[in-house]
């Protein structure tokens, strides 16, 4: 059994790749196409516990410290014997010499086996328009960046995600005020009314994803949520032809904290939802409680990008599902103070305008 | 010494004592004549007998005076003087116009502001149509607006100030609604107060679309809720209570419009003035 997995055409031989568009596997030399289903042999091995076969070769000579050395895989490529660097995280990436995409199995063996995959629906080109289209109208944004920004590197990444299902129980006391105005000849009259207000009930939560990954930054992951559920896939390893992935570096008990603060988040603000028809809401107490948590282990595709400018890097992320494309810019200080100067002109020429207009009549 | 001391004392005294009577006699004993009456009819509508105004200035408010009074057939009148004579700013305003026989028509309609220099004194006080005209709280806003320049000696301005104002007020007069409590001529406003007060709003204001360009170029941010992956209708409630604990009445006296109009007196006369005045 081999631990590097390069899916070969049946018709020609050469190395074939998931095509987003197609949602299919293609052959780039013979424009063969198949079903992603059709591959699923290759993965038999996957469930098959243990049995680690360790024929990946960790290089140990004195050529790196032992900490470095602990984190650096090395794999040889079975179409052209070229050396293949990886880290101990990587999953899927290309041989450096000749392109080929390969799939590092043994980093899907075991529990280590997602089950979900989102497959890529967007590819490389879709997110180089989604850079241009990020750059466009936006006004604090220095104007040569455009032009002199140069894309470093476009990756498609199958990040690794923990999926959190939960069913929540809360009680929540909120004590709320109910304003009423009225006046007669002498005096006019305020009048509050004071309620406790106890709601109480339940609601579930689906696939709360939490990045696994800790080379991806979190908000950035966060930033290009949601994914669509809807077009999730059992996990081959065949969609990861042509991408490059990673296994979860961070477990599903780190991960589930975070889950946790935004399922408890959510969870209060759809039961304060409920309270309704008051002046003010303030929550007094608050009792969340999760039950049947469960977490599922799933790779989502996401486009990232890294430019340089002024020898700054800026990094992108488009969500490979569903195009959303975000990234933080560089602001033009100076810009910044022209729209400042003019928005506050135009604002204090209205309100002079409607001062003086209130004078006349 | 101690005894020279208060011989000379009592000796004050009783000098004092023979001089007060004296005095109260003459200011007791006060007649008309004593006030200060033209014996020709067409009185001047300014009479500075303090000599407050220039020449010119006399003759440019003489003018304005005349063309407001006759325009609403209304005198406006403006008189400054030494003293008093020992009578309230009140009585000699009301003896002033009444016994030197100003006025428009048979209610003697019109407005006349006293200025008195020995203790600062000044009385507006309005007769026959004028009262109406210029309501209580009509007087207060002409007084708030010329009593300032008043106390600075700008006297020039003062008297020109009130002779706008009751041009102002005469002619609101003649609308049937005359300006009074909560019907007030509006402030002249402050420009450039107005344009600080617009430029302060304005930065604050403005932070709403900065914040919106803003967050164009920087949009990596955490979320904060699961609100995405809420299961679908899985939301229920179990138990909910709204219980109403206790209810607070506040309770604020009304600002008082009490009802506006003006309060009226009588002249030594017998003529009904309204009226309104003070120290500057």
């Amino acid at each position: 059994m081999s631990t590097l997995q390069e899916y070969k055409c049946p018709c020609c031989g050469g190395a074939i790749a998931f095509d987003s568009g197609l949602q299919k596997m293609k052959c780039p030399y013979c424009d063969t196409e198949f079903e992603v289903e059709s591959l699923l042999g290759y993965d038999k091995d996957l469930n098959s516990e243990g049995a680690e076969n360790l024929i990946w070769e960790t290089n140990p000579g004195s050529q790196w410290q032992e900490d470095e050395a602990g984190n650096i895989r090395s794999y040889v490529c079975k179409s052209c014997g070229g050396e293949i660097i990886g880290d101990e995280n990587t999953a899927a990436t290309s041989c450096p010499y000749c392109g080929n995409p390969v799939v590092m199995m043994q980093q899907f063996t075991g529990n280590l086996k997602p089950d979900y995959i989102i497959p890529f629906k967007l590819d490389k080109n879709s997110a180089k328009q989604g850079l241009l289209g990020h750059l466009m109208k936006k006004k604090l944004l220095p104007k040569v960046f455009k032009d002199e920004n140069h894309i470093d590197e476009v990756k498609g990444i199958y990040v690794p995600f923990w999926l959190f299902d939960a069913d929540v129980n809360a009680d929540i006391r909120y004590r709320a005020t109910k304003v009423h105005y009225w006046s007669d000849s002498r005096y006019d009259y305020t009048e509050t009314s004071f309620y406790s207000i106890f709601r109480s009930g339940n609601i579930g939560f689906e696939h709360v994803p939490v990045d696994g990954s800790s080379k991806m930054p979190d908000d950035l992951m966060e930033s290009v949520e949601p994914y669509n559920f809807a077009d999730v896939k059992d996990f081959q390893t065949a969609y990861l032809a042509g991408y490059v992935a990673d296994k979860y570096d961070v477990t599903a008990e780190q991960s589930i904290t975070r889950a946790n603060e935004r399922i408890k988040t959510s969870t209060e603000q759809s039961f304060a939802s409920t309270v309704q028809g008051y002046a003010t809401v303030t929550p007094e107490a608050s009792n969340v409680r999760l039950s049947n948590g469960k977490a599922k282990y799933a790779l989502f595709p996401i486009w990232l990008l890294n430019t340089t400018w002024k020898d700054k890097k800026y990094t992108f992320a488009m969500n490979g599902q569903t195009g959303k494309f975000v990234g933080d810019l560089p602001m033009d200080k100076g810009a910044y103070w022209k729209w400042r100067a003019i928005y506050t002109l135009i604002f204090a020429v209205l309100i002079f305008g409607v001062r003086c207009l209130f004078q006349l009549f | 010494m101690k005894r020279i001391l208060t011989l000379i004392m009592a000796f004050l005294l009783m000098f004092s004592f023979c001089i007060m009577p004296v005095s109260a006699d003459e200011t007791d004993d006060y007649t008309t004549d004593d006030l200060l009456v033209y014996e020709n009819e067409s009185l001047p509508r300014l009479v500075d007998d303090y000599d407050l105004l220039t020449y010119s200035e006399e003759e440019e408010i003489t003018a304005k005076l005349d063309s407001i009074s006759e325009k609403h057939s209304c005198d406006v009148v403006i008189v400054t003087v030494y003293s008093l004579d020992g009578k309230s700013a009140m009585e000699y305003a009301d003896d002033f116009y009444d016994y030197n026989g100003y006025g428009f028509g048979d209610s003697s309609d019109g407005i006349l502001l006293l200025v008195s220099m020995e203790y600062r004194d000044y009385w507006i006080t309005t007769t026959g149509s004028a009262i109406t005209a210029f309501t209580d709280a009509g007087l207060d806003y002409i007084e708030d607006d010329f009593v300032s320049y008043l106390s600075d000696g700008d006297y020039y301005t003062a008297f020109d100030i009130f002779a706008e104002d009751c041009d102002k007020f005469l002619t609101q007069a003649e609308t049937d609604e005359p300006y009074d409590y909560g019907n007030m001529p509006k402030e002249p406003m402050n420009i450039p107060l107005w344009i600080l007060i617009s430029l302060a709003l304005a930065s604050l204001v403005t932070c709403i679309p900065m914040g919106i360009l803003r967050a164009q170029i920087k949009n990596v941010r955490s979320k904060a809720n699961a609100s995405d992956y809420v299961k679908q209708g899985s939301m229920s409630l179990t138990e909910s209570r709204d219980q109403f604990l206790y209810r607070h009445v506040d309770r604020r006296l009304k600002p008082q419009n009490s009802g506006g109009g003006s309060s009226t007196h009588f002249g030594s006369s017998g003529t009904s003035h309204g009226g309104s005045g003070g120290k500057f």
